[in-house]
């Protein structure tokens, strides 16, 4: 498959350690790309730099093969754009800015831009100065479906937006994803990454820390599992049956197990032989595996230091 | 003592908008989260409290005082973070921040450096070149900067990033220890689950639930998602379902072969026992969260408005 986006070592540098550094990132046509990192880390600087506003300091950004800083007029229309910070040109009313969109994109059929101000409950009609971060949110994400476009490039696209808007906004983009739209989006809420994308990049200082696909997550080898036993006699007993414990916590009568999916049922077995409080899977998700990926860089530098 | 009461308060902005009868209280010491999509009248019950605007009827106390007539003997005990913020674009943030000392006549400079270190925020520069999350670091800061014994926070962290989420949180969580009162209108739900003792939830102007946090969290009925390694598996645990008493099931996938059940806590060994003799693959506890519970009461809206289809 090709690649709509190419970032090659994409640097830009803006002094004292701020910047990002050496940005290698390739996403193919009709995948979704999740991009996670702390503010200040870089996210915003790599999105701007394939909308073509920035000159890397070295290396480059690539949209269907053209370099973005020289020919990103080639493609920019086909690009859905929400930036992070939001800032509209001045027209009076939502409504004003979202026709004026249409005409420079060329959009007459407006029913696609309807759907999305009716799943979204937007009122454009109010002034674009007097509106809420949400409805400015809205705004932004209209404009630039509104073209249909091949390309979605999401900053933040869901911050302001209420628990509703978010799940509707989210339906709206797995839509467009399944439709085959290649989309990269930035987001402080994993679980919202999780649920939409094939891969995530996370970014931290400027630099890419990990790349990770999403089926790895979802599908995890090992599973854990927290048990609590009634009293420390039967935890005590459980220990012995030589399961990997990842935690223990012996004021509570708890232990968490890992196990491979294949043991569940030699798990279960084991079990009715116990008298038990709970017992729930612990749950992997974007989250855990980031944490844990980090702690484990830490340590790897750590120990670098060390020796 | 109540230090937050909102009493029958209405506000009636026409067509169907404002806020009707909403009635609650938040007692001193307590963190009180408050929920709602935007629209639903979170920040107008939240500026009435702060005396911007005057009640229909009702009306809303802070430390026993009427709000709207004598907003001037609260703002001075009250940390404010407001839901959209306006900040004077041509200040920098520490001109921003000395005005607000100014005006409280407090200046603690102690706590102002402790919080610009934790929240990782620069005021040197000037508003207007801010970006979004700096801004609400600011307002964070300088709604908490005068150790204020009462905080009204609305949307506090929209914009902030997961790890400066996680300082906010603690930061709340000690001054919860402290003694403070808290009202906290937020979007995030972990935040909330994190911090609030007691949660109300607002729709279309009118309180519909008002709950404490951990009766949800210590539900003694818990449903389950078993996964079958075959269809054979499946249709056998269905039918061996239907005989037991101690458990219900609530959804069947045959393509799937998973199955939701419902048990209670006390079932718990008769559940693992029955599941033993069944060749299991996935298990999971399906728990109830607080997002879930918020989007019951949005439910009816997903299926009858079309707007909000999932």
């Amino acid at each position: 498959m090709k690649n709509v986006i190419e970032l090659k070592d994409l640097t830009k540098d803006y002094g004292n350690g701020r910047g990002i550094f050496d940005i290698s990132l390739n996403i193919a046509e009709g995948e979704m790309v999740g991009f996670a990192g702390t503010n200040g880390s870089g996210k915003t600087t790599t999105i701007r730099h394939i909308m073509g506003f920035v000159k890397p300091t070295s290396g480059a950004a690539y949209v269907y093969g053209k370099e973005a800083w020289k020919h990103s007029s080639e493609f920019v229309r086909k690009i859905g754009y929400v930036p992070g910070e939001i800032a509209f040109p001045d027209f009076a009313t939502g409504t004003a800015f979202l026709k004026s969109r249409a005409e420079y994109l060329g959009v007459r059929d407006m029913s696609y831009a309807e759907k999305l101000i009716e799943r979204l409950q937007l009122d454009p009609s109010a002034s674009l100065k007097r509106m809420s971060k949400g409805m400015k949110q809205k705004t932004a994400i209209v404009a630039a479906l509104i073209g249909d476009p091949e390309i979605l490039l999401l900053d933040e696209p869901t911050t302001g937006l209420d628990p509703l808007m978010r799940s509707a906004f989210i339906d709206i983009i797995k839509e467009e994803h399944a439709r085959g739209k290649t989309i990269f989006m930035s987001s402080h809420m994993f679980e919202e990454l999780e649920a939409t994308c094939d891969r995530v990049a996370l970014i931290a200082n400027g630099r890419i820390a990990d790349i990770v696909s999403l089926d790895e997550i979802r599908h995890p080898a090992r599973r854990e599992y927290k048990i609590e036993f009634k009293s420390p006699e039967d935890y005590n007993r459980f220990k012995g049956l030589g399961y990997e414990i990842v935690r223990d916590q012996p004021q509570y009568s708890q232990v968490t197990v890992s196990i491979g999916s294949n043991d569940l049922n030699n798990l279960f077995s084991d079990l009715t032989a116990f008298d038990i409080r709970f017992i729930s899977e612990v749950k992997y998700n974007l989250d855990t595996y980031f944490r844990k990926r980090l702690n484990k860089n830490l340590e790897k530098e750590t120990e670098e230091y060390v020796q | 003592m109540s230090v937050i009461e909102v009493e029958h308060l209405t506000k009636d902005y026409g067509s169907g908008r404002g806020v009707f009868d909403v009635s609650f209280h938040v007692d001193s010491g307590e963190v009180f989260g408050f929920l709602g999509p935007n629209g639903a009248g979170k920040s107008t019950t939240i500026r009435h409290l702060m005396g911007f605007s005057r009640p229909d009827c009702g009306q809303a106390r802070i430390l026993g005082k009427e709000s709207f007539g004598k907003y001037h003997q609260i703002l001075g005990r009250v940390g404010y973070i407001p839901g959209e913020l306006a900040l004077p674009a041509a200040l920098t943030g520490w001109e921003f921040l000395r005005m607000m000392q100014d005006m409280h006549g407090k200046h603690n400079d102690e706590l102002l450096t402790k919080l610009l270190r934790m929240f990782e925020l620069d005021p040197s520069g000037r508003i207007r070149h801010m970006s979004f999350g700096s801004k609400r670091k600011l307002a964070v800061v300088s709604a908490f900067m005068n150790d204020p014994e009462v905080l009204i926070l609305d949307e506090p962290t929209s914009g902030l990033d997961p790890v400066m989420q996680q300082v906010f949180i603690d930061y709340i969580k000690n001054e919860k220890k402290r003694g403070k009162t808290i009202l906290l209108s937020s979007h995030i739900f972990s935040e909330v689950d994190a911090t609030c003792d007691r949660i109300a939830i607002i729709k279309d102007g009118k309180i519909v639930s008002d709950f404490i946090a951990d009766d949800l969290k210590h539900a003694e009925m818990k449903n389950y998602r078993i996964v079958f390694s075959c269809q054979e598996e499946y249709s056998r645990f269905c039918r061996t379902a239907r005989t037991v008493s101690f458990l219900s099931q609530l959804e069947g996938k045959p393509s799937e072969c998973a199955v939701v059940v419902s048990v209670h806590d006390s079932h718990i060994n008769d559940f693992v026992s029955l599941i033993s003799g069944f060749s299991v693959t996935g298990f999971e506890h399906l728990k109830v969260t607080l997002e879930d519970y918020f989007m019951s009461y949005y439910k009816e809206d997903k299926d009858f408005g079309g707007a909000l289809t999932r």
